[in-house]
């Protein structure tokens, strides 16, 4: 149980590369992208979690009782938001080049070709 | 409460695969709403309303919304084309 | 680079990377016994120096604000750079016409759906709003609570037509409310520089624990924030649903051609 939580962190960061490199649709690839965000999302908090504590946040127990890592939510919080930001830029990349090449299978792009 | 963070984390590893594996773009997005939900309770269960709070809206409504819509303006590319 | 070739790299790189990753997996401290004290002292500091009951608002907006005013500028670069990308090949003008796929079946929404889209969008509403007003006492804040408001306007489009929806989500009201809020949070952490303070320095009274304006200058970066995001979060949904519009000299798109 005390590795269960890197070892998750680790397979999805490693089977999001696996899709990132295997994948032939740009829309699918950012969407490999988004599990590897999750890896570091698992990462952080797992790092931050405490055994029989309660959420960092002091309204109905009084400030001193057990709580969890409040600075590991705080990253984790403002890069969800963030990265749902980049999705969408991503997502207008891959719709431009969608709307210049005809297609979005990041194997039938060749770097220097004319356009058609 | 030690089996509960143990189950979500393993269903968050099977979700993340899933997600990976589901080649066709338009099944994946319903694999990232599944993603994006279990990654919620997960946070929930650690212990962190708040990222919980944001990843529910953000993996289950906001992102998946954008896939679509990318899909669809793809499609409608391709038939002007 | 054929995709036999990429898998052979990845399985090197694996095979390079895989010991490495598991003795990292090993070195690193239990799960559920955290070795680091930063948030054992916000834990413990936080409520008495701010008066405020969420520790992560208080991280976010106080502790590390500076850090989060990155966040803030990252967020207004990527809606911009995605905005301009999409209106560069488009054009900025807006239409009212709905697109379609051609050859795809398109049922029409029962009632139902209308019903329980407009009851539920109403109420998500107004639950974000509430959750961006309570960010510094309960869970939430502005970021959450602006993307539950963001995530309502997705129910409007749900339930009405594409047509009603750009009637009532106004684009340049959500890039104004974006713009205010990023050069409020600006200003948030600049004024305090005039009166000869650091940077976001908590200059304002700190209001009462548990209170609802509590935490000082947090309330008002928490405001600056929720407005952001609704906006920024608004204009993204605006121009990607404007991309799958109808064009101007299109026929009405009723041909079955694949």
């Amino acid at each position: 149980m005390s590795i269960l939580a890197w070892c998750v962190a680790a397979w999805l960061f490693g089977i999001g590369v696996y899709g990132i490199v295997t994948s032939r649709h740009y829309v699918h690839l950012i969407g490999c992208l988004a599990v590897c965000q999750s890896a570091t999302y698992v990462l952080l908090l797992g790092i931050g979690f405490r055994w029989h504590a309660g959420p960092p946040i002091f309204y109905d127990h009084p400030p001193g009782t057990p709580a969890v890592d409040p600075v590991v939510q705080a990253l984790v919080l403002t890069d969800i938001v963030v990265s749902a930001a980049m999705t969408a830029l991503l997502l207008a990349i891959a719709l431009q080049v969608h709307k210049r090449r005809g297609t979005l299978d990041p194997q039938h792009l060749r770097p220097f070709r004319q356009e058609k | 409460m030690s089996w509960l963070v143990g189950a979500l984390l393993e269903l968050t590893a099977l979700a993340g695969s899933l997600v990976v594996l589901s080649r066709d773009p338009r099944r994946q997005v319903y694999a990232l709403c599944a993603n994006g939900l279990v990654l919620a309770l997960l946070f929930f269960a650690l212990q962190a309303p708040d990222v919980a709070l944001s990843e529910i809206t953000i993996g289950t409504v906001v992102t998946p919304l954008l896939f679509f819509v990318a899909l669809a303006a793809a499609a409608m590319n391709k038939a002007r084309r | 680079m054929n995709t036999t070739a990429r898998i052979v790299l990845l399985v090197i790189a694996l095979v390079v990377l895989a010991p490495a990753a598991g003795m990292l997996i090993l070195a690193m401290p239990a799960f559920g016994h955290p070795l680091s004290q930063y948030g054992d002292v916000v834990n413990a500091l936080a409520p008495r120096l701010r008066n405020i009951s969420n520790m992560v608002a208080a991280v976010n907006f106080d502790i590390r604000g500076i850090d989060t005013l990155g966040e803030e500028c990252m967020l207004l670069a990527a809606v911009t750079g995605t905005v301009m990308l999409l209106r560069g090949h488009r054009g900025e003008d807006m239409s009212e016409r709905a697109g379609r796929v051609p050859g795809r079946k398109q049922p029409s929404r029962s009632d139902a759906t209308v019903l329980l889209c407009r009851f539920i969008a109403t109420v998500l509403f107004l639950f974000g709003i509430y959750m961006v007003l309570h960010g510094t006492v309960t869970p939430g804040g502005g970021f959450q609570g602006g993307v539950i408001v963001a995530s309502s306007f997705v129910l409007l489009y749900l339930g009405e037509s594409y047509r009603a929806w750009r009637r009532i989500v106004l684009g340049p009201a959500l890039a104004a409310l974006e713009g205010t809020g990023a050069l409020a949070y600006v200003l948030a952490a600049a004024l305090p520089l005039l009166g000869g303070y650091a940077a976001l320095q908590n200059v304002l009274p700190l209001g009462t624990w548990k209170d609802l304006f509590s935490g000082g200058l947090m309330v008002a970066v928490n405001y600056a924030v929720g407005c952001a995001v609704i906006g920024s979060f608004g204009v993204l949904l605006l121009e990607f649903m404007e991309e799958t519009r109808a064009p101007e000299n299109d026929p009405v798109p009723d041909e079955e051609d694949e």
